[in-house]
C-alpha cells in the first residue's frame, strides 16, 4: 500500500522558502519510509522485529512508536494491535505520526497555516487560504460522490477508517475475523496518529464501539459513524459545518 | 496569497516512491513553473509527465494580465482551469497504478475518466470505486476534492491523481 500525501501552505512568504519548506517535509516522510516500513528489509523496524535491535539501541523515535503502540492497544482493550497479523507493524501509527511531527515542524518553522492529507487522514493548522476554517467532508460509504458530513476547524486531525473501500479486509484482531458492524468511523481530535489508531480500533470493535468512542469525546476525541445498515452517529461536539 | 503544494506518493509501506512538487501563487492562475521530482518513478509507477506543461505561456500572460485578460477568459477565470484534456500522473496503491484524466471546456471540468488495473481481484474491487468517485469529481470540481476523509486505498491515490490532473490544468 503507498499513501498519497499532498500537503499545502498557507503563507506570504517567498517561494523559495515555502519550497525548502516542503522539501523538508518530503525528505522527512522519506526518513520515515526507509527506516519504519515494513516491505524494506533492511529498515530499523525489521531489524527490531527479527531481534537484531535491542530496545537499548533504537532510535528514540522508533522507542517512541513502540511505546505508543503499547499505549494504544492497552487504551483500546487490545484492537489496536500492532503484532495483529503476527510479525512488528506498527504502520498504523507511524503514519499519523510522521504527519503528525511534519506539521510540528513546519508550524516551528513559522508556517501558521497548513494542512497534510495522507491518504484522507488530515492533519491542518490556522485558516484556509480564502480566510475561516479547513473544510473537510467525511466520505459517503455507499455514495461516495457525497459526504456524510462536513466538518470545518481550524486546528486539529481528522481521520477515517472505513471498510467500504478494503471490504472485510479491515480484521478484529481479538477474534481474527472480519470487522462487523460499522461500515464508516472518523475521529476528530488533536493527535492525528491517535485519531486514526482509534478510527481503526472502532471499526475493528463493531458496533460495541459506540460507548467506547462516547468516553473518548468526553477526552476531547469527537467521532462521527456510520453502522453496517445505514445509521449515522455523532458524538455532540462534532464541529460540523452544516 | 501564496500557496504550495506537493505530492508524495508511496510512504511507509510502499514501495515505489514519488515527489511532485509544484508551487503556484493564487489568486488568479499565475502558475509558477512546477517541477518534477522523481525519486524512484519505477516499480510500476510511470513517471508524472504532465501533459500541459507550458511555463513558457502562463507566466507572463498572467504578469501582464490587466484588464484585457478579465472579459477573455471569465469561466476560466472563476475555476482556473484551461481548457483541454489532461492526465494525471499515475497513482499507485495495492491494487495497481490507476491514472486519472480529465477533460476541461469553458473553465469547467466535462469528463473524467480512469485507467485502473484488470487482473485478479483488481477487476473486481477497482471498478466501482472508480465510478462512484468520477461522478463526485464532475460535481464537486477541484477544491472541495483536496479534503475528503475517507479510507484509503483506491481512494486515496484516486484523489491524489486527480489532484495531479488539476494541477496541471491550472497550469
Amino acid at each position: 500500500m503507498g499513501t498519497a500525501v499532498s500537503i499545502e501552505l498557507v503563507d506570504d512568504r517567498p517561494e523559495a522558502e515555502l519550497r525548502d519548506l516542503i522539501g523538508e517535509v518530503c525528505g522527512w516522510l522519506h526518513e520515515v519510509d526507509e527506516r519504519f516500513s515494513t516491505y524494506k528489509p533492511d529498515s530499523e523496524v525489521m531489524r527490531f522485529g527479527r531481534g537484531e535491535l535491542s530496545t537499548a539501541d533504537c532510535s528514540a523515535d522508533l522507542r517512541h512508536v513502540l511505546q505508543a503502540c503499547a499505549d494504544l492497544w492497552r487504551d483500546t482493550d487490545g484492537y489496536f494491535d500492532a503484532y495483529a497479523a503476527g510479525p512488528l507493524d506498527p504502520s498504523g501509527y507511524v503514519k499519523g505520526w510522521s504527519v503528525e511531527v511534519a506539521s510540528a515542524r513546519l508550524l516551528a518553522a513559522g508556517s501558521t497555516s497548513h494542512y497534510i492529507n495522507a491518504g484522507g487522514d488530515i492533519r491542518m493548522r490556522g485558516s484556509h487560504p480564502e480566510g475561516g476554517p479547513w473544510r473537510v467532508g467525511i466520505r459517503h460509504p455507499w455514495e461516495s460522490e457525497k459526504l456524510s458530513w462536513v466538518l470545518a476547524l481550524h486546528d486539529g486531525a481528522i481521520a477515517t477508517s472505513g471498510t467500504y473501500e478494503r471490504g472485510d479486509h479491515v480484521i478484529n484482531p481479538r477474534t481474527r475475523k472480519p470487522a462487523r458492524g460499522l461500515k464508516s468511523v472518523t475521529l476528530v481530535g488533536p493527535d492525528l496518529a491517535i485519531a486514526d489508531a482509534y478510527a481503526t480500533a472502532a471499526l475493528a470493535m463493531g458496533e460495541g464501539a459506540l460507548t467506547w468512542l462516547a468516553k473518548l469525546a468526553e477526552a476531547g476525541y469527537q467521532s462521527a459513524v456510520v453502522t453496517d445498515d445505514g445509521r449515522a452517529f455523532s458524538s455532540g461536539k462534532l464541529p460540523a459545518a452544516v | 496569497m501564496r500557496r504550495s503544494t506537493a505530492a508524495v506518493v508511496g510512504t511507509l509501506t510502499g514501495a515505489a516512491l514519488i515527489v511532485g512538487v509544484r508551487l503556484s501563487v493564487t489568486p488568479p492562475a499565475a502558475p509558477v513553473a512546477g517541477s518534477q521530482v522523481d525519486l524512484a518513478g519505477n516499480n510500476g509507477t510511470p513517471a508524472p509527465k504532465p501533459s500541459s506543461k507550458k511555463p513558457s505561456a502562463s507566466p507572463s500572460a498572467s504578469k501582464t494580465s490587466g484588464s484585457k485578460k478579465e472579459n477573455e477568459a471569465d469561466d476560466a477565470a472563476k475555476s482556473g482551469l484551461k481548457d483541454g484534456v489532461y492526465k494525471g500522473k499515475g497513482a499507485a496503491n495495492v491494487y495497481g497504478t490507476i491514472q486519472v484524466s480529465i477533460k476541461v471546456e469553458d473553465g469547467k471540468i466535462t469528463a473524467a475518466d480512469a485507467t485502473y488495473p484488470v487482473t485478479g481481484d483488481s477487476a473486481r474491487i477497482n471498478p466501482p470505486a472508480i465510478e462512484a468517485l468520477k461522478e463526485e469529481t464532475l460535481q464537486a470540481q477541484s477544491a472541495d476534492v483536496a479534503a475528503i476523509s475517507g479510507a484509503t486505498y483506491t481512494s486515496g491515490s484516486y484523489t491524489e491523481s486527480l489532484q495531479a490532473a488539476l494541477d496541471a490544468a491550472k497550469a
